[in-house]
This record gives structure tokens, sequence and C-alpha cells, in this order.
């Protein structure tokens, strides 16, 4: 035995590392967990020469599909910048479904209520939805800046609470007369998000504005400079006298804003009406994009393009080889782990010591 | 009234039981200073895997609940690879296990056709005599099995934390890895024995969820419990008494809600399904603003282990 010991694998911390290294081996990572995924889908019934097909001919060539994926992309890109603002304040903002659903309540009370004359309607509703959203988000971030509760829980705990109130409208006093399903009823015309032609609607320039602003707030402006330093250390940055408190706040606030824009694009936008599950594997999807963005706006909305286009596959392979629409957050999740154990070799080093 | 009060209390101590495990599973794995979020998924597999079995072999509940922990403890493995091996942000690997879990169980689930199949499961063990006596016997002793394998599960999770060798290591990993991997404790070995352990009782808790209490599988079952476990490990300072007392609390409040719609009482059904989140909330801003928490926690909790080597 002792002679076929010949040393034993030591772990280091990397001391440099390189742009391209990183670039690398993330790819080499989302790579590994893609093929994972092919390969659980042929398990699953899938043929492996439709796969190709499926994912990158039918939903970029086809234009049908291509619109869809575009429609898709704008609340994952909300809800992922949203994410990323939190996540740049090392606050885990596991909340992003609550805070879809109490900007959609929001913005459907508005609706309802018939508030303000028709032309400002939408525009009251989308402030209603961010100040909902913002309000949502405002529980966990006071209770982490003012009593260190723990706000993976406090925030995911609140995702119940308003699926429990959303459900308790719809079921109550917002059921829609008209066939007495559990949905409100639907928004008139001019409450809603308006149409562009092409068969898409404000949501996209409206989350482009958000992207960039987001993108100048995280990397051109001082608050944003003071965010990363919050990230690289919150103590360091408190000895500093810089005003950590507020800082968190603010990226809270906007996280909860963003992810309620994103649920008002489900639901003002494509949905027409508040409805049950709107939101459901969003925040998940959000957290993703952010992980696989590096909390970076831009490289956000592109991510999200490529998470659409995965929702819009997910969706036509349900229609064509029955596989639950399940088989998407698994693949999400697959991509989620590798590139998180991808980390190991942008930090680490093993060596062979003798 | 006490028709109405015997009725809850009923139906307590098995609500109260899947809390317990959770949490109990959870404590042995924080104590080895491993932050633990897969709660919530390790549960969902556990359910899935317990109510596959139960549908494949009818007649031994036992067995499949047995499934369900060695499911859970098998997925946990790839945790334990993933924050003690490769040393990522254990924040990160707990959620991602989480996803992974719902994806998976959602798929197979739905897949297998396991889902809204009503299967006997497990049933209630009257024990002899002390059933008889009024108002308790009904309370404490016509459970079902597991129900009372909390309490030897509970004297042997204090026992093997305070009194044992093992116990000691784990608890010094969870303190201080330096010192522990120092004194000739391999940190990684005692980290994965921790996080594969309590993963089977959090398995445990999870199959109790569905071949012990509904007896039947849908997705996302586990409705948020596994996080409220994760809160209760917190406002328990990490002390296997405590958690078990606020299982029972937790209890309480689970197995209330369907009582008091059962009894015509008229509140808004909705609100009263919030109310475990609600309290949850409500606990953990009660025991940080006590502000004891953050002395009694791991001092080595959610700190990835790396041995300096010399070169």
């Amino acid at each position: 035995m002792r002679s076929l010991r010949r040393g034993r694998p030591v772990v280091a911390a990397r001391r440099r590392m390189s742009a391209a290294f990183d670039a690398a081996v993330t790819t080499v990572a989302i790579l590994a967990g893609l093929a994972l995924s092919a390969f659980i889908l042929v398990v699953a019934g899938v043929p492996a020469e439709e796969l190709a097909n499926e994912f990158i001919v039918n939903t970029l060539t086809d234009a049908d599909n291509l619109r869809a994926v575009l429609a898709q992309a704008a609340p994952l890109a909300f809800v992922g910048v949203g994410a990323a603002l939190a996540f740049r304040v090392r606050f885990w903002n596991l909340g992003l479904e609550g805070q879809m659903i109490a900007g959609s309540v929001a913005a459907t009370a508005i609706a309802l209520a018939d508030v303000g004359p028709p032309v400002w309607r939408l525009f009251l509703m989308l402030v209603a939805a961010m100040a909902a959203g913002m309000a949502w988000a405002l529980v966990p971030a006071l209770l982490k800046l003012r009593l260190g509760v723990n706000e993976v829980i406090s925030s995911l705990l609140l995702n119940y609470v308003a699926l429990n109130f959303l459900l308790h409208l719809l079921y109550g006093s917002w059921k829609d007369p008209v066939d007495a399903f559990p949905h409100s009823p639907a928004f008139d015309p001019f409450e809603r998000l308006p149409d562009l032609g092409w068969g898409l609607n404000a949501a996209l320039p409206l989350v482009g504005a958000a992207a960039v602003f987001a993108a100048w707030l995280l990397g051109r402006s001082r608050a944003g400079f003071y965010m990363r330093f919050v990230h690289a250390n919150p103590s360091v940055a408190l000895a500093k006298g810089l005003p950590v408190a507020a800082l968190v706040l603010t990226a809270v606030l906007l996280s909860g804003g963003y992810a309620a824009l994103a649920g008002v694009c489900l639901s003002v936008g494509q949905e027409g009406r508040l409805t049950q599950a709107f939101f459901a594997g969003y925040g998940f999807s959000g957290i993703l994009i952010a992980f696989l963005a590096r909390n970076n706006a831009l490289a956000a909305v592109v991510v999200a393009f490529l998470v659409a286009v995965l929702f819009v596959s997910g969706q036509s392979l349900q229609v064509f080889y029955q596989i639950p629409f399940a088989m998407v957050r698994l693949i999400e999740a697959i991509v989620i782990i590798s590139a998180a154990a991808s980390e190991f070799f942008l930090r680490y080093q093993v060596r062979w010591l003798r | 009234m006490m028709e109405f009060l015997i009725a809850w209390w009923a139906n307590v101590p098995e609500a109260a039981a899947a809390y317990a495990l959770a949490a109990l599973g959870l404590l042995l794995c924080e104590r080895s200073g491993v932050l633990n979020l897969t709660a919530e998924g390790l549960m969902l597999v556990g359910a899935m895997a317990a109510m596959g079995a139960a549908l494949q072999i009818e007649g031994y509940p036992g067995m499949a609940l047995v499934v369900g922990m060695l499911a859970a403890a098998l997925v946990s493995l790839l945790f334990a690879l993933l924050v003690v091996t490769l040393r990522v942000n254990q924040v990160i690997a707990g959620l991602a296990i989480v996803f992974f879990c719902q994806g998976f169980t959602q798929l197979l689930g739905v897949m297998f056709d396991w889902q809204n199949h009503p299967v006997p499961g497990l049933l209630p063990v009257r024990i002899p005599l002390l059933a008889d006596i009024p108002i308790i016997g009904r309370v404490l002793f016509e459970q079902n099995g597991v129900v009372y394998l909390i309490v030897p599960i509970f004297f042997a999770v204090q026992w093997v934390l305070h009194q044992t060798r093992a116990g000691l290591r784990l608890r010094s990993v969870g303190e201080n890895p330096e010192a522990a991997d120092a004194a000739g404790v391999s940190v990684p070995l005692v980290r994965f024995g921790a996080i594969v352990a309590g993963s089977a009782l959090i398995g445990l808790a999870g199959g109790l969820l569905s071949v012990g209490g509904v007896k039947m599988w849908f997705p996302d079952m586990a409705g948020g419990r596994g996080w409220i476990a994760v809160a209760l490990v917190i406002f328990a300072r990490w002390q296997p008494w405590r958690a078990l007392a606020g299982a029972v609390l937790f209890g309480c409040i689970e197995s209330l809600v369907p009582r008091i719609a059962a009894a015509g009482i008229r509140v808004p059904q909705y609100f009263m399904l919030m109310t475990p989140y609600v309290i949850t909330l409500v606990v953990m801003a009660w025991t940080a603003w006590k502000g004891r928490s953050r002395s009694s926690e791991p001092g080595a909790l959610g700190q990835p282990f790396l041995r300096e080597e010399r070169r």
C-alpha cells in the first residue's frame, strides 16, 4: 500500500486569475450542465437528433417562436436585474416571487377601482406596482438591518404569505363575475401595456431602460462604487464611514420594485388579468440569471434572453413530447449547480504534494 | 369545546413530528459548521421517494420510509460534495439543491404518474392500556409508528451530540475546524457524515408528510415546511430540546388551521393558511430581538474549511 501512495492532492487558494481563464471555466461548466440536461432529455424520450432543432433552430428562426422568446425575456430580465441589484449588497432576496405578486395585486387594485383618468391609468398601475414590490421587500430588509434576521428565510416565507393573499383575493372578492373562474376580471385595453407592433408590447423598451439604469447605477455611479465596497467587505465599508444601511436599503428596494415590474409584464402585459400562478418559477430564474451574469445588469439581460429560449423550448417539449414543464426547472438547477461547482476551479488550485 | 380541543391535539403529534425530524436533522448538520438550506428540497425528495416505494410495494410503509431516507441521503451527497469538497458558497449550494429537488421530484412524480394516488400508508398504532386513558390516550397513544420513534431519535441525537466521542468531534469541527484539524480530526469526513445523517432524518420527515400524513403525493407538497424548520433551528439556538419544543409549537399551529375550518368557524381560509409563515417571521424577529442567537451559533457556521498546507 505504502508504495502506491505517491503523495496526495492538496487544495490551495489561487493567487492570480486571468479573465480569460474565468470565462473559459464558466463556459465549460455551463456547457457541461447543458450536456447533462440533454442526456436527461434523451432519457425522458426526446430523440437526440431533435434536440438542436427544438432548442436552437425552432426558437430563433421561426417568427412566432422568436416573438414568444422576446416576450418571455422581458419579465425574466426584470427579475434577473432585480436579483442582481440585491445580490450586489450581499442581500439574498429570495422574495422575488412575493414581490411580483405584491406588485401585480397593487396594479390590479388600481385597475379594478378605476383610479384616475384612463390616460393616466397604466402609469398609476406601474407606480403602484413598484411601490407595493418595494414595500414587500422592505420587510426582510428592515428585519435584517434592524434585528439581524436572516433574510434568506424571511424573504422566502413572505412568498407564501403573498401567495395566500393572492388566492384569498382571487377566490374571494376579485373572482371574475363573467366566468366565475378564480382570476380577476380582464383589464380594459388602456390598462394593458400598449402594443408596439409585430406582436410585442411595451415591456421590452421598459426593461431595456430599467437595465440601462441599473447598469449605470451599479457600474458608473458613486453609489454603485460604494455597493461594490459593501459587497467586498461590509464591516470595512462600515468602518470607513459608508452609509451601509442606506446602500443596502436602496438596492433591496429597487430589487423589489424591479421584481414587481416583472410581475406586471406577465399579468398586465401578457395575461391581461391577475391569475393564480403567473409568477411561478420566475424567482428561481431571477436568481439563476443574476448568478450567471455575476450580478452585472447588462449581462443579466443577455442571460435572460437565453433562459427565455429555454422557457419557450420547454413549452414546446411539453406539447410535442408530453415532458412536464418541471424539466425547465431541473435544467436551470443543473446549470446553476455546475456553474457553482466550477467556482472551485476559479478560487482554488489543486496541486499534487509528494 | 372539549371535542374540538381533542380533535385538534390528536393531530398535533404527527404535524410536530415532521418539524422535529427536519429540525433535528438540520441541527446535526449545522452543529458541524455546515449551513444547510436544503431541507425544503430534501423533504420533497423523501416525500416523493417514499410515495414511489409505497405505490410499488404495497403494505410495507416502513420500507417506504426507509427508501425516502435513503433517497434524501443520496441527494445530500451532492450537497456535501459541493460545500465540503468544492467549498462552494453554502447559501448558493443549498438553494441550488432545493431548486434541483423541486424540479427533479416534480418531473419524476408526474412522469411516473404518482400524483394523487392514495395509499393506505402508515396506520395509527394503539398502545394497549395507555390509549384508554381519557384525552391523553387519544392525543398521545393513538399515533403512527414514526411519532413514537421521535422519542428515541431525539434522545439519540442528544446523546450522540453531547455524550459520545463522535459528537464531540462533530461539535469541535463546527466550532473551530482549525483546532479540530490540528487535533487529528478529519474535518471533511465529519462534515460528510453529519450532512448524510442529518439529511436521512430530513428525508424521513418528508416521507412522513406523504406516506404518513396526507397519504398521497403532489408536487411541492412540503409547502415551505423545510424553510420553517431552518428558522426553527435558529430559534432553538442549535439545542435539540429547544428544537423539539419549537416543533410542537408549529405542530399546534399547523393542525389548528384545518380544525377551525372543520368546526365551521368562519375565518378567511387563506389568512389561516398564512399563519405558520407569519408566526415563523414573528418568532425569528423575536429571537433576534432578544439577541442571544448570535452567540450560540456554531462558530464556523457557513464557512468552508481549507487547511493551510506548507509548500
